[in-house]
């Protein structure tokens, strides 16, 4: 087995260099001791024996270079060189402090940024979701069918009868699960938090193919009205609130305003479809999800549904028998009203409707934009090689001239690339691990299901540094550096020794050298164009987010508090009226609140109801149109600085007895009433109460700031009591987020079984609405600044490397009667050709790419003037960044120095 | 330095007369040094160093394996054995060997 006997040897020689060498030794010391041993026998007496030895010596011959033959036979020398090697490249890198600093960087840069975004790409859209099997998961949703009037809507959560019939009637799935989302407060023997949880039926679990680690899931008879209150916990809930004690089982917490029983503890990291679940609890047993007909209304749409699959049936089969199932679940559920809506159905694998396609679309362009950023580096590492390597031909040069073997010299290059790429792949690792953190942290604003009504929108599990694309990157960059780090050693071998031991190898115009430097131009051209389709993208999306800032949103959003208040199931809408009154009463009262009020939805809260209103007295006869439909109390308009226009606003006498009025905002008297007065006019409010405009108000953007006006009709809380949880807003003096435990306790006063939550400032709201354009914005623009400042420093190396070069050319024109002026402007002209080649390709490519944007863009077209000259403009300032210092060096040197130097 | 050529042709031999030496015992270093001295009659003038590098050039390719034992007088040396690889490599060495050596012969003979 001579294979074996060689890697038996290979691997001793390997592992244990320092017993091998030993040995060697003793064994020429035995091979010599015994020479001189015969040599004095053989001598008899005529050789001393320091003669004999002498003899042998000087016959085995210098074994100190028999030593190193050996190690070298041994394959040990290798590692010898390799120290060697890499003592040099340290020495190397120590003289280029600024070389190195830049290659490591940049490949820290580039693989950093790449492997952050890949992580987020790879948990919101491509890793598997949680859940067994889960190709067999279809999210099942209500939709509206596009009619003549409106687009339809194609993510619509469902009633629970709807559920109910969708469950009878369907035979392609094998389990259905109805669920929400909440926010609860959980008390915890003396401790409370706020965490997210999910409101499920008997189904979940088993629909979702999860079983808890710990106790049990729900039984089938425990989602009741006054059923068990039982509760499910998260594994981390677990670990960090109870230090994961299996005793948990059977103990009691509060999950809002009551108590409910332990049962079970989900798996690690399972967190529910919404991907942020702490706790579950069966809906119809939690009170705080009471409201009168929230599982019995079919037209309250609360719930999302998903379903497993059939065996044997397939995605496509269901989806389609789906469609057919929605006309029939309509039919039992008829609309009613005036102008009835017709729902349908319709089913779609939950992974395909994991994150919304807006949110998909960002990430995969944000994924494009940081890609570029991976080969604006690449670019730049080769580029910094290649002026690297025309830089040490001359030491390549010599070392060849005085022996040194052409593997030798590649080794040597090779080790240097490869320490500089460790290096760089080190650092990276921070910032891939900083930039996770980044991206997970602005999740809730930019991924969060409430900014889309929670429709349609699953998140699955948190983010975390992914090792393929951590790999990928590296690769790409690490490869890049090798490569080109190998150009001078090819080089090398490639050209004629002589010219390059020449004084100035730059002189032979005809050599290779000419060919590299256009090779250096067009990575730096690269670099110049990619960077200039970031800086175009991203200057187009600053406009955008500029121009939404400074939409006037109708409303002074400084200085206002708001929150939900969570009325207790006791509670009839006669004595929560009555709450009402006097809890606003109390709080006006409160030192540093301004003015209070109450309406069912704050701007930028979510949740705002849009109704169908029939405008009477209208010229052709009456006209039914929608509108956003808003519950308030008196001064409502004094707390959101909301102007009236005529007439006037809600008063505190609009009550019950007293004639029934209602407020229109200044678009709904425009739509309703197009060319007449609305003051006086009579409209009918939810199907049957005839309101009198009393006062016409300002346009408030109660949604997003880039959808168009809506109109909106206020009526009194007084007149048209609602079951739905209200809203409280403080106007307050000084800064509103001081007021919240004044406001709790003002409350608390009034009425202990009124919890306050979802309590945050206007500004806040306002800036999480504003948050995706923000983020894209933001990231865009940094991605576009790392490109920027790549290919700023790559053209700079370039130019820099031409000016070392072109001394003795600069000396000439000096002394031959041109201005240091002149000479700068050569080098700057360089610079100039560069960017207007590199950038007018780059803004061809850019606003091609903008248009994968329009979606994203408000009150800015896709070819923006302004964004086109502030491209022109930072290519102004990178031509000059990088050609100053050079065109400096050329300037100064004076003309003696050139023509006699190097 | 040596002229490359010269050691080139003088590796392949060494490695040779190591191979064919130990074909016929394990020997330690020493006794293969006496050995080819004894057989070449001296005709191969190198230094006895020149041993070691190749007797770990053959154990790298796996021709022989090296283990320490005790010499007749009642020293630690260390002894190398041929392996069945090295046999094996030792015989078609040698046969291309003679081939060349009649093939320069033939050529010699007619010029």
């Amino acid at each position: 087995m001579s294979f074996l006997d060689a890697l038996r040897y290979r691997w001793r020689v390997l592992t244990r260099p320092n017993d091998h060498e030993t040995e060697l030794a003793q064994d020429m010391e035995f091979f010599v001791n015994t020479d001189a041993q015969h040599r004095a026998h053989a001598g008899r007496g005529t050789l001393t024996p320091d003669d004999a030895r002498a003899a042998a010596a000087r016959r085995f011959g210098n074994r100190t270079y028999y030593r190193e033959e050996s190690r070298r036979a041994a394959g040990l020398a290798f590692f010898d060189v390799l120290a060697q090697d890499a003592r040099f490249a340290l020495r190397t890198f120590a003289r280029t402090p600024g070389f190195t600093a830049v290659v490591i960087a940049t490949l820290a840069i580039g693989i950093g940024a790449n492997t952050a975004l890949f992580s987020a790409v790879n948990t919101l859209l491509l890793a598997p979701l949680p859940f067994r099997a889960p190709d067999q998961l279809m999210n099942v949703t209500l939709t509206v069918p596009p009619t003549s009037t409106s687009p339809g809507q194609p993510d619509m959560v469902w009633s629970y009868p709807k559920v109910e019939a969708l469950r009878e009637s369907q035979n392609v799935f094998t389990d259905l699960t109805a669920w929400f989302s909440v926010q609860s407060t959980l008390r915890i023997d003396d401790d409370a938090l706020r965490v997210s949880g999910e409101f499920i039926d008997q189904h979940y679990f088993t629909t979702l193919g999860v079983a808890p680690s710990l106790g049990r899931a729900l039984l089938p008879a425990e989602n009741r009205v006054d059923g068990p209150a039982v509760v499910i916990i998260s594994d981390d809930l677990w670990r960090s609130t109870f230090n994961a004690d299996p005793s948990v089982i059977g103990k009691r917490i509060g999950v809002d305003l009551a108590v409910f029983t332990i049962i079970g503890v989900a798996p690690p990291r399972f967190a529910g479809v919404s991907g942020r679940a702490e706790f579950w609890v069966p809906f119809l047993s939690a009170p705080s999800a009471w409201d009168a007909g929230f599982f019995t209304d079919p037209y309250q749409h609360t719930f999302h549904v998903i379903a497993r699959l059939a065996p044997g049936v397939t995605p496509d089969r269901a989806a389609a028998v789906s469609r057919q199932l929605g006309p029939r679940i309509d039919a039992r559920f008829p609309e009613p009203g005036p102008r009835p809506r017709h729902w349908g159905v319709a089913a779609r694998s939950l992974d395909a409707t994991r994150i919304d396609e807006p949110d998909r679309r960002t990430l995969y362009l944000l994924f494009g934009a940081v890609s570029i950023v991976l080969l604006v580096a690449c670019a730049n590492v080769a580029n910094l090689f290649l002026v690297r390597a025309a830089g040490r031909r001359r030491e390549i040069g010599v070392r060849l001239a005085i022996g040194a073997s052409r593997v030798r010299i590649v080794r040597q290059l090779l080790v240097e690339s490869v320490l500089l790429a460790l290096a760089g792949g080190v650092a990276s690792v921070a910032v891939a691990a900083v930039g996770v953190r980044v991206i997970s942290a602005v999740r809730p604003a930019l991924w969060s299901s409430q900014s889309a009504s929670g429709i349609g929108t699953v998140l699955a599990g948190p983010m975390h540094l992914d090792v393929v694309a951590f790999a990928f990157a590296g690769a790409v960059a690490i490869a890049t550096g090798l490569l080109f780090g190998l150009v001078p050693a090819v080089q090398a071998t490639r050209t004629d020794l002589v010219e390059s031991l020449k004084v100035d190898p730059g002189a032979g115009r005809r050599s290779a050298f000419s060919r590299r430097i256009s090779v250096r131009d067009a990575l730096t051209m690269l670099q110049i164009a990619l960077a200039v389709v970031l800086l175009a993208g991203s200057g187009v999306l600053v406009r955008s987010l500029m121009n939404l800032v400074a939409v006037s949103p109708g409303f002074e959003p400084r200085g206002v508090l708001t929150m939900r208040v969570n009325r207790a199931a006791a509670w009839s809408r006669d004595s929560i009226a009555r709450f009402y009154d006097v809890a606003i009463d109390r709080l006006r009262s409160v030192p540093g609140v301004t003015q209070a009020a109450m309406a069912d939805c704050t701007p930028q809260s979510g949740g705002c109801v849009a109704q169908e209103v029939t405008a009477l007295d209208h010229a052709g006869g009456p006209y039914v149109s929608r509108a956003a439909m808003h519950w308030v109390t008196a001064r409502w308009d004094e707390v959101l600085r909301v102007p009236v226009l005529r007439g006037r606003s809600i008063a505190e006498t609009d009550r019950k007895g007293a004639p029934v009025v209602a407020v229109v905002s200044q678009s709904a008297a425009r739509a309703l009433w197009p060319n007449a007065d609305a003051l006086g006019k009579r409209l009918l409010v939810q199907g049957r109460d005839t309101a009198v405009v009393v006062g016409v108000v300002g346009d408030v953007r109660f949604g997003a700031m880039e959808e168009g006006l809506r109109p909106d009709v206020y009526i009194s809380y007084y007149q048209f009591p609602m079951s739905f949880r209200m809203m409280l807003m403080l106007r307050a003096s000084g800064d509103p987020a001081a007021l919240t435990e004044v406001a709790r306790r003002a409350v608390r006063e009034v009425a202990p079984g009124f919890p306050l939550y979802d309590i945050a400032t206007l500004d806040t709201r306002m800036g999480a609405s504003l948050g995706q354009a923000r983020f894209l914005a933001q990231l865009l623009s940094v991605f576009a600044v790392l490109a920027v400042g790549l290919a700023t420093i790559g053209t700079y190396g370039v130019i820099a490397h031409t000016v070392a070069k072109r001394t003795r050319e600069m000396g000439i024109r000096l002394a031959l009667g041109a201005t240091p002026r002149d000479v700068a402007r050569l080098v700057v002209g360089q610079g100039a050709v560069l960017a207007a080649i590199g950038g007018l390709v780059g803004l061809a490519g850019g606003f091609a790419a903008v248009r994968l944007l329009r979606a994203r863009l408000y009150g800015v077209g896709p070819n923006d003037a302004v964004t086109m000259i502030g491209v022109v403009a930072v290519l102004l300032v990178v031509v000059l960044v990088a050609s100053w210092m050079p065109a400096r060096r050329a300037a100064a040197v004076p003309a003696v120095n050139a023509l006699r130097a190097d | 330095m040596a002229s490359s050529e010269k050691n080139e042709l003088l590796k392949g031999t060494l490695d040779m007369l190591v191979l064919q030496t130990l074909s016929v015992q394990p020997l330690h270093g020493y006794g293969i040094a006496q050995q080819i001295e004894a057989l070449s009659d001296d005709a191969l003038r190198v230094e006895q160093g020149s041993l070691y590098p190749a007797l770990e050039r053959l154990q790298k390719r796996g021709w022989i394996t090296s283990k320490w034992g005790e010499s007749p007088t009642g020293r630690r040396a260390r002894y190398y054995t041929i392996t069945a690889a090295g046999r094996r490599h030792l015989g078609n060495e040698i046969s291309s060997f003679d081939a060349m050596l009649v093939a320069i012969n033939r050529v010699l003979r007619r010029a």
